[in-house]
């Protein structure tokens, strides 16, 4: 009784709260560490910009960078730019996993599509695609499909060969308590092989997010009339370096928040995996 | 009793190595009997052609006089491994067989609540595996084998993976919940004591090829509490047992070691 009187306020709380109170108090000590790290990377680099680099042609600091993002927006520039070049990334990547995933299982699945497609498959994911961009635009065109067509290219390799290791990857034992049960080949597929595939598929779509914004501005430097890519190309051919950092810190954003809504997609997929 | 399973002439190959050699035998309906001998003796692969998970060579494999061909939902296999899917909950593992045989309506449902409540898993429907001890996870794996209402339960030595007290708990569980299920059991061990606890009937099988060395009947009365483990007729028969698997479980042990090396 001694420590509740010491602890007044701690002695009301139910075991429960005091749980939920220490987990807060982890998240928040967690998200300092973040943020801090975030924080004091800006700041090294405005220092470096302000007091060792000196000229804006060769550095632009973070202040000036974000003030250029708030002048684009306030033009409007900014915004178009970015619906296009999302355009382009949303409409690659859909087709991408989709594509990916579906060619991965069919690798998985069947002998002799494995053996036909992965020499093809090791190729591809391994080459410097983007060295065909401009091949691509080309083929496509400056409008957003030889843009699609870059994310494509980036981003169905790592999807067709995760989902491929998920399905090949599917605990064996797992696959005979269902056999015992007199599942069907399709019963296998669906409750076993699939869900266990499931980390494994979307680690891909984690990979993926960083292939396909690569796509995207490669492919838009390759040649393109709008878009983060043209819009760094411009400023980079009139040395307007706040405005090239300006493009790369939205892509960079863009990669973070991609990123991290993936990663909260795997918390609602696979709950039960070991976190 | 009636026969529930008979095996006439069972003969198996994988390859050259002839794994079976003439198994002949009758288990009558609700009996439990354990199949005890030493490692490489065919005892896992002899339940998994009673399942029908594993083809065989020649012979007859009957259960109510039809042969076995494939696994079919008059028998269930529980593992040794628990072999629980990882992201599903404990319900969801426990309800999977049914599921996979389209066979997951209302009362079933409810017959499976009272049947997770039966193995002790009730308040943990929710639960993923990892959240579990290894006895739980067992317990799921043999509520998920109870769940089709298996005529017929395979055991392949499905505590072989716990600690000497959560084992001792476990076989006393088992036989409560065989009571009230009354399916007929076929349970794999390589503890002597543990198939003389469980059994009416124990067989032991000899090793390359695997032959049926002798069956013996456990004319222990049930219920059987744990204390009849100590008495002089529970030790005679795992002597007795123990005696004709000595030489050649020290036969294996010898061809592991030298195997190892």
């Amino acid at each position: 009784m001694a420590q509740a009187t010491s602890l007044p306020v701690g002695a009301t709380l139910t075991h429960a709260e005091r749980r939920q109170r220490a987990a807060v108090r982890r998240g928040l000590s967690r998200a300092a560490f973040t943020w801090g790290s975030v924080i004091a990377g800006l700041a090294i680099w405005q220092f470096i910009g302000v007091y060792v680099v000196k000229n804006s042609l060769f550095l632009a600091t973070p202040v000036a960078s974000i003030m250029a993002v708030g002048d684009l927006w306030a033009k409007g520039e900014m915004q178009k730019n970015m619906i296009v070049s999302f355009e382009e990334f949303a409409i690659g990547f859909a087709i991408a996993i989709v594509a990916g995933i579906f060619v991965g299982l069919l690798t998985a699945s069947f002998e002799p599509v494995k053996l036909i497609l992965t020499p093809w498959i090791s190729g591809f994911y391994a080459s410097p695609i983007i060295a065909l961009a401009p091949l691509l635009i080309l083929w496509f065109g400056v409008g957003i499909w030889s843009k699609i067509a870059v994310v494509i290219s980036l981003v169905i390799f790592p999807m067709i060969i995760n989902t491929e290791a998920g399905i090949i990857h599917t605990d064996a034992s797992l696959i005979e308590a269902a056999r015992s049960f007199g599942a069907t080949r399709l019963q296998i597929f669906t409750k076993v092989a699939l869900p266990s595939a499931a980390p494994y598929i979307l680690a891909g779509l984690r990979l993926g997010v960083g292939r396909g914004l690569i796509g995207v501005v490669v492919g838009e430097l390759a040649g393109a009339r709008a878009g983060l890519g043209f819009l760094i190309n411009n400023a980079s051919q009139v040395f307007n370096m706040p405005q090239l950092f300006a493009g790369v810190i939205v892509l960079a954003l863009a990669g973070i928040i991609m990123t991290a809504f993936f990663q909260r997609l795997e918390i609602v997929l696979v709950p039960w995996k070991p976190r | 009793m009636a026969t529930k399973l008979a095996v006439r002439n069972l003969n198996k190959h994988f390859d050259e190595l002839e794994v079976l050699r003439n198994i002949d035998l009758e288990v009558a309906d609700g009996e439990f009997v354990s199949i005890v001998g030493p490692s490489g003796c065919g005892k896992t692969t002899f339940l998994r052609i009673v399942d029908g998970l594993e083809s065989y060579d020649s012979g007859e494999v009957l259960i109510d006089g039809r042969a076995v061909t494939k696994p079919g939902p008059d028998r269930a296999f529980v593992f040794q491994s628990d072999a629980l899917q990882p992201w599903r909950t404990v319900w969801n593992n426990a309800a999977i067989g049914l599921e996979i045989q389209h066979r997951l309506n209302a009362p079933e449902r409810e017959r499976l609540r009272g049947l997770l409540e039966l193995v002790g898993l009730k308040g943990f429907e929710k639960f993923y595996p990892r959240q579990l001890s290894g006895g739980m996870r067992q317990r799921v794996n043999l509520a998920r084998a109870l769940a089709v209402h298996p005529e017929v339960l395979l055991m392949d030595e499905p505590f072989a993976a716990l600690d000497a007290q959560t084992r001792e708990i476990m076989q006393t569980e088992l036989l409560r919940i065989w009571t009230q299920a009354r399916s007929t059991v076929l349970f794999i061990t390589h503890q002597i004591d543990e198939a003389v606890y469980l059994s009416d009937r124990v067989l032991v099988f000899g090793r390359r090829p695997g032959i049926v060395q002798e069956s013996i009947t456990i004319d222990l009365e049930r219920p059987r509490p744990t204390s009849v483990k100590r008495t002089p007729k529970f030790t005679e028969y795992v002597g007795h047992i123990w005696g004709l698997i000595e030489v050649a479980v020290r036969e294996s042990v010898m061809e592991e070691t030298l195997l190892a090396k």
